[in-house]
């Protein structure tokens, strides 16, 4: 029951991160969403190993990486995503479509463990789906960064089937990974921004010596 | 029968304004100012009802009877739904498609009477009233699928009654997600603010409230009343759904429902006071997230499994 109520807020703080346009705001919603994300180890099987990747969780994607877009957005000083390549309602009616396709497959999947929870796929699935939007209809690359941090979120959601099983060491590592990319990531958008003057990607299509 | 529709219309005749009262004096306590009285909607109500009624020689009948049409539907829709211990006087097999089609009809007179004024601004606001109402349609009419489908019931106060207290505990996450799309389409119905400005009278904020400039005494006291009673009929449903009190007494059900209807209209003013009203294209964009919230209820139904 608990478990389902964080899973449905989760879901509902991607779309309303996919219906957003103010980049602030949106690294507000992912930063929550995160922290409800870092919870659901514990509802699935409270213990050590999971408290230990909720704290590592909490101080990655809650404190580190927000922080880190935050000095993004700063340096590059730009507030809004203001031309998206798919609108933003159109985007949505498109997260909603997908989604529907996302519990239908889910539905259908085999899965060796069914003892978790009933939504637990079909709302990683969706996740992806939300990120993998935010991705390829948004220009300005802290947008995509963000669009990549939400997919993750929903491949950290799929791994949680497999929380019992994988060794503690790593989990960590794929966390650290990720953190590595998004700081990566980070220095890119500085980059880019220097070189043209904007952080919209729509520069990286030109081809020049 | 006769007795229990009188006992349902005559509370929510004397307490529908006093919900627009809580909204006042919430927002005003929330701009750090006193505000007008709790009581201020009846006084509003009962100068409107003294004042002479003024024609333009361009209007029709339509814009006569309009008013009072829009008051009458908002009246028959309110049997329909329960009132805490009220138990709703009127049901049948498949009211909810009624109740959606008369607050279709309510609206289409409105619209034409607005239109019957021949002013060129009142016509942009039925312009918009019509586009955003006709999309808030379809998320409502999936909201109440949804119902339909977890109580097994076609009758409105029986879809929000004393099944939806045994979906709780199974369906918490459905009902959450009904509740928050209801709570977007509630907003759009009854033209608060994210939506729409309803206490200015400048051009571009209004889509609800320009239909009404036109309207004066006895026409303006029946929309403006029937306007407060519609919040009232609609936040109800949403009460209903939300706190499920559906085992209680008789006298505690009313208490639940009375605590209910005051901390929406609470909500709503800290809501009001919270957020700036969005630009006019993002509003079909709310509409349509409250219509993907509702999807994701129905698709967790339909691999669930009722």
């Amino acid at each position: 029951m608990w478990l389902e109520l964080v899973l449905i807020l989760i879901i509902f703080l991607g779309i309303l991160i996919l219906g957003n346009n103010r980049l602030g705001s949106m690294i507000q919603l992912f930063a929550l969403q995160s922290l409800l994300l870092s919870i659901t180890p514990l509802l699935i099987q409270p213990g050590l190993h999971a408290g230990i990747i909720t704290i590592v969780t909490i101080l990655l994607k809650v404190v580190f990486m927000p922080t880190l877009l935050f000095w993004a957005i700063r340096h590059v000083s730009m507030r809004w995503e203001v031309y998206p390549l798919i609108g933003y309602g159109k985007t949505l009616i498109l997260c909603g479509l997908l989604m529907a396709i996302a519990f239908l497959i889910s539905s259908k999947l085999d899965l060796p463990d069914k003892s978790t929870s009933y939504l637990l796929v079909p709302s990683a699935f969706s996740i992806v789906i939300i990120g993998f939007l935010l991705l390829v209809s948004r220009f300005k690359a802290i947008t995509q960064v963000i669009g990549y941090l939400v997919m993750e979120n929903g491949i950290f959601l799929f791994a949680l089937l497999l929380l019992e099983k994988t060794p503690l060491l790593v989990e960590i590592g794929i966390l650290l990974d990720i953190f590595v990319g998004a700081l990566v990531m980070g220095i890119v958008v500085n980059n880019i921004n220097q070189e043209f003057g904007s952080a919209s990607t729509i520069n990286l299509t030109n081809l020049r010596d | 029968m006769g007795i229990q529709i009188l006992l349902h219309l005559t509370v929510m005749l004397v307490l529908a304004p006093l919900l627009f009262g809580i909204i006042g004096k919430t927002k005003a306590l929330f701009a750090g100012r006193w505000g007008a009285p709790l009581f201020q909607p009846y006084y509003d109500i009962i100068k409107f009802f003294k004042k002479g009624n003024v024609y333009s020689t361009t209007t029709t009948w339509i814009f006569q009877v309009a008013p009072l049409v829009y008051l009458a539907t908002i009246l028959v829709s309110s049997l329909l739904i329960p009132f805490g211990g009220l138990k709703a006087p009127v049901y049948f097999w498949g009211d909810f498609i009624l109740f959606i089609y008369i607050s279709g009809l309510s609206r289409y007179f409105i619209i034409i009477g607005a239109l019957d004024t021949g002013s060129s601004f009142e016509g942009m606001g039925a312009s918009r009233e019509a586009t955003f109402s006709c999309l808030a349609e379809i998320v409502l009419a999936l909201d109440f699928i949804i119902l339909a489908i977890l109580s097994k019931q076609l009758i409105l106060s029986e879809m929000v009654g004393g099944t939806i207290l045994s979906s709780w505990p199974l369906f918490g996450p459905v009902l959450l997600l009904v509740g928050l799309s209801y709570f977007l389409v509630l907003l759009v119905e009854s033209a608060r603010i994210p939506i729409d400005d309803p206490t200015t009278h400048l051009e571009l904020t209004m889509i609800h409230e320009v239909m009404f400039l036109d309207h004066s005494g006895w026409d303006l006291a029946c929309v403006s009343y029937a306007s407060m009673m519609k919040f009232f009929v609609l936040g109800s449903l949403f009460v209903n759904i939300l706190i499920p009190f559906h085992n209680l007494s008789a006298i505690l059900q009313t208490v639940v429902f009375g605590v209910g209807m005051i901390g929406l209209a609470i909500i709503v003013g800290i809501v009001e006071s919270c957020i700036a009203r969005l630009r006019l294209n993002r509003i079909p964009e709310l509409i349509i997230g409250a219509f993907v919230l509702a999807l994701v209820g129905l698709l967790i139904i339909l691999i669930k499994g009722v």
